[in-house]
């Protein structure tokens, strides 16, 4: 945390270059100059400063150049009090400031000494850290991990040098030197200059060789954080931003410094990474104070989605959304219940509920909606079959129940259940899964049914099984589905090894679910029993005529030795038979 | 060992884990174990002392994240006595702390890689450690391999911790036998009822008798009474597998039941006559059901004999009709 050693010249490469530090003002200074917007600036500033600020920030066409203009007039006016020629300028013939064009540019710090440096918020995981869903945006949880930049680094600065050297060679405000250091590349946000701000305040930053790792880490997330913040410069969500960046000002204590410096490359992002910051900034009044991450207005950094159309294709975000592309939640309802209703086949089901699921992610909505479209994507997977994203769904759902958010939660725990048991060895899981089921739960239904499962699994009953099978409620049946073939297999090896001499392919037929309907109708029954016959071949087993009835049997003795698990028969060259989508065309349509 | 009272239990742990660290730092450079035992008195207060924490955290609504840390920092003291030397013979205890850590968590699969070191590593000699740590060790170890349904194994370890732990120390003996009971009863070995009274452990005395009569409602409403619990300790899904035993005791039951009245054909015994013994019993199940159960007896050896069709007749073995599960888990 030593001062920058003089004489280090800042790198003039694209990284490393400020491209803006907050600005920490002596109090007997302006601080309201922070404030965004020509808000009112304290009294001890003549009137013909405040109107020349009021007409530079009328200028600015978008946040970014306001934030520029912002920073430079602050600059100025610093420069002005500490020349004494705050009141004497004749402001009102003073020119306006060049807009920089392309909203980049280098701000300065400025240091003053008696200035309280702030704090920076403990460095700790965000509470609304969500686990990751497979195709959750980059944007949305790298917000989430970079509010709570904490640089615990120690604060060595070469920006802050060169300003220093930049001051020392002149009294006169260059404004010249200004203008052309803005042009630099676009958010080349440094962290170093605001780690100087640091010096004076807090010492026990660093812990023992941590330090260096810590701000590699953060350099890293602020990086991710400036990049995945590439956005929106539409004009709605320019003018909601403003908006909400005014909710900033009346509120206490930001940690105004943890945003203001922030390595990127990207240009693009430098608009948006500014609006964020400046609203981050204008939350300080300059008392240093750090903001907790529970603090922070979530809310307001939010995105809030303007798009209205109903269908929406899914695709993965790379970087932050453009909120003309995401539906705000009434649009996302109606969608719901066109996806419902639609007759499409799986995949375009599957493929517009996860764009609804994206849509709700990136605006953090978490309420009923968001269960609901869990649990009818959940419901359609398992009548699809797809239970990689079943188990998706599932696991978002068991988050939000448990956050107490109404839904389906009783039938959802029996698939979860079904689900633990017939899928996975993990008899643990099992255990928990079956001690945290509440009384209510036990006396559903659905949640009777699965653990009528389990006891048949358990003990091997495939007549249970089967049984149970066919009067399975709800989607058990698509999750025992998953099981039959097993299940079918452990009963043949049982009964070969236990039936002498023969066992009717009739009465297998029966008891292992191949007649699909409990109904003595006989073309049913054919059916079925021509499809258990195949199934038995292929299994190896041997088949015998019964002499005097002409039925069918099952020679079991020599069964025994002969039965086999085939390969299944939706085996894919690459293994994994989930992505063949003939396949899944074939099952869902 | 006077635990830190912490008038706020919160605040506490973070400095207690600086001080563990500091000394982890120094004990490393030590070259003598001479400080194991403030190394074991500083690794059992972290845990004490998270567990409290975490406690506390629950009730004032946050994240329970302390046990976890101390889970953290007690692998590094384990690395640090995971060398060749004489720190060596520590390293079991450290290896009990952090199981029970991780057993509290719920996060025992984490148990494995300090299981891989302690067995499979060079550096330990397992009869070179402390006899207290390596029945807690067994005891620990033992209870994954229920988990796994390792029975055989099980049965080895839990032996093992039985055999080896002090006879004064009732309350662990008692932990023991919660374990090694049902493994017991999985390979057909039945406790004295003197035995459970004597540990309280009389939730398997119902199961036990079950057993003894063959009596499936009395199995079934056993496991229901005490479903909580024994879901919680975990043997519950082992109990559950009890029923088969308990059918082929019912049915041995019917067999000399028929010996006695009709010798000759004793050995074989109708479906019907199986129907109507469970119906006696309380219990409904169609003659598919039932003759699914004898089948899966059959099946895994617990019957000898085969099962006609189409006369719907269990024919038994005329020798040996119900072997002994001899150690054997079903």
């Amino acid at each position: 945390m030593s001062m920058p050693q003089t004489g280090k010249k800042l790198e003039v490469d694209s990284s490393l270059k400020p491209a803006y530090v907050g600005v920490n003002m002596p109090k007997n200074d302006v601080n309201a100059a922070q404030d965004g917007h020509g808000a009112a600036i304290q009294g001890s500033f003549p009137v013909s400063l405040c109107t020349y600020v009021e007409r530079n920030l009328s200028r600015c066409k978008d946040d970014a150049q306001r934030s520029a203009t912002q920073s430079i007039m602050k600059e100025i006016i610093t420069k002005a009090t500490a020349d004494g020629t705050l009141h004497t300028k004749n402001w009102d013939i003073e020119p306006l400031l060049a807009l920089p064009e392309n909203a980049k540019g280098t701000f300065m710090t400025s240091n003053a000494k008696d200035s309280s440096p702030f704090s920076f918020s403990t460095s700790r995981r965000s509470p609304s850290r969500r686990t990751k869903s497979r195709w959750e945006p980059v944007a949305e949880e790298k917000v989430t991990n970079n509010m709570e930049v904490v640089s615990k680094e120690p604060a060595k600065s070469n920006a802050c040098t060169t300003w220093e050297n930049t001051r020392r060679t002149g009294n006169t405000w260059n404004l010249g030197n200004f203008v052309q250091s803005r042009q630099a590349p676009p958010s080349q946000w440094n962290q170093r200059p605001s780690k100087k701000q640091r010096i004076g305040g807090n010492t026990n930053l660093t812990k023992n060789g941590n330090a260096s790792s810590d701000s590699d880490k953060e350099q890293d997330l602020t990086k991710y954080y400036a990049s995945s913040i590439a956005l929106t410069n539409s004009p709605e969500e320019k003018k909601r931003r403003e908006h909400r960046s005014k909710r900033f000002e009346r509120s206490q204590g930001a940690s105004s410094k943890s945003m203001s410096s922030i390595p990127h490359k990207n240009g693009a992002a430098n608009v948006y990474t500014r609006g964020a910051i400046s609203m981050l900034n204008n939350r300080s009044n300059g008392d240093g104070a750090s903001l907790a991450v529970e603090d922070i207005d979530w809310d307001a950094l939010t995105i809030k989605g303007t798009c209205q159309e109903i269908e929406k294709r899914y695709l993965r975000l790379t970087s932050a959304p453009d909120p003309a592309t995401v539906r705000p939640e009434d649009v996302l309802e109606k969608a719901l219940h066109m996806v419902e209703t639609s007759e499409k086949n799986y995949l375009y089901k599957c493929d517009q509920l996860k764009s609804i699921r994206q849509d709700l992610t990136v605006q953090r909505i978490q309420n009923e909606l968001t269960v609901k479209v869990y649990e009818t994507h959940a419901r359609f997977a398992l009548q699809a079959g797809d239970l990689s994203e079943y188990n998706q769904c599932q696991s978002q759902l068991t988050r939000l129940y448990g956050e107490g958010i109404a839904g389906c939660h009783l039938e959802f725990s029996a698939y979860n259940l079904l689900c633990v048991m017939l899928h996975s060895n993990n008899k643990r899981d099992l255990l928990s899964s079956m001690a945290s089921l509440s009384k209510e739960a036990r006396l559903d239904e659905t949640v009777k049914h699965a653990l009528a499962v389990h006891s048949a699994v358990s003990s091997g009953n495939y007549v249970m099984f089967f049984k149970l099978y066919k009067k399975a409620p709800g989607l058990n049946s698509c999750l025992m589905d998953l099981y039959v073939e097993r299940m079918r297999f452990e009963a043949i090896k049982c009964m070969s090894k236990s039936y002498r001499p023969t066992v009717p392919v009739r009465y297998v037929t029966r008891v292992l679910g191949f007649t699909r309907v409990d109904v003595l109708c006989e073309a049913n029954v054919a059916d079925g029993l021509e499809e258990c016959e195949e199934w038995l071949k292929a299994h190896g087993a041997v088949l015998t005529v019964d002499e005097n009835s002409g039925e069918l049997q099952i020679d079991t003795k020599v069964s025994s030795a002969s039965l086999y698990m085939p390969e299944p028969d939706n085996a894919v060259s690459h293994g994994d038979a989930s992505l063949a989508v003939d396949d899944f065309l074939a099952r869902a349509s | 060992t006077p635990t830190p009272s912490a008038a706020s239990g919160t605040p506490t742990p973070p400095s207690r884990r600086l001080l563990g660290s500091a000394f982890l730092q120094e004990f490393r450079n030590w070259e003598t174990p001479w400080a194991m035992e403030a190394m074991h008195m500083v690794a059992l207060e972290i845990r004490l002392l998270a567990e409290k924490a975490d406690r506390e955290l629950v009730m004032s609504g946050k994240n329970p994240d302390k046990l976890q840390a101390a889970g953290s920092f007690l692998m590094k003291v384990f690395g640090a006595l995971a060398v060749k030397g004489p720190k060596r013979v520590g390293a079991l205890y450290v290896t009990c702390q952090l199981f029970k850590i991780y057993f509290r968590l719920g996060t025992v699969n984490l148990c494995r890689s300090v299981i891989r070191s302690i067995e499979t590593a060079r550096n330990f000699d397992f009869e070179d450690f402390p006899v207290k740590d390596k029945v807690t060790y067994m005891y620990y170890t033992g209870r994954l391999e229920v988990f796994n349904e390792n029975f055989l194994v099980a049965d080895q370890k839990l032996t093992y911790a039985l055999m080896h732990c002090n006879p004064q120390s009732e309350s662990n003996l008692r932990k023991i036998l919660k374990f090694l009971i049902p493994v017991k009863l999985s390979i057909g070995v039945l406790p004295r009822r003197t035995l459970l009274e004597k540990y309280n452990l009389l939730e398997y005395a119902d199961i036990v008798t079950s057993l003894r009569r063959g009596d499936l409602r009395l199995l079934k409403q056993a496991l229901d009474r005490h479903e909580d619990q024994l879901l919680k300790c975990g043997v519950y899904l082992v109990l559950e597998k009890l029923e088969l035993q308990v059918y082929r005791r019912l049915v041995k039951k019917i067999h000399i039941i028929q010996r006695e009245k009709e010798p000759s054909k004793a050995h074989q015994i109708k479906l019907e006559v199986l129907v109507k013994t469970l119906q006696w019993l309380g219990i409904t199940m169609d003659v598919d059901e039932v003759e699914c159960i004898m089948a899966c007896l059959i099946y895994k050896n617990l019957i000898k004999g085969y099962f006609a069709h189409k006369s719907k007749v269990l024919v038994l073995s005329k020798q040996d009709p119900f072997p002994k599960l001899n150690g054997k888990p079903v």
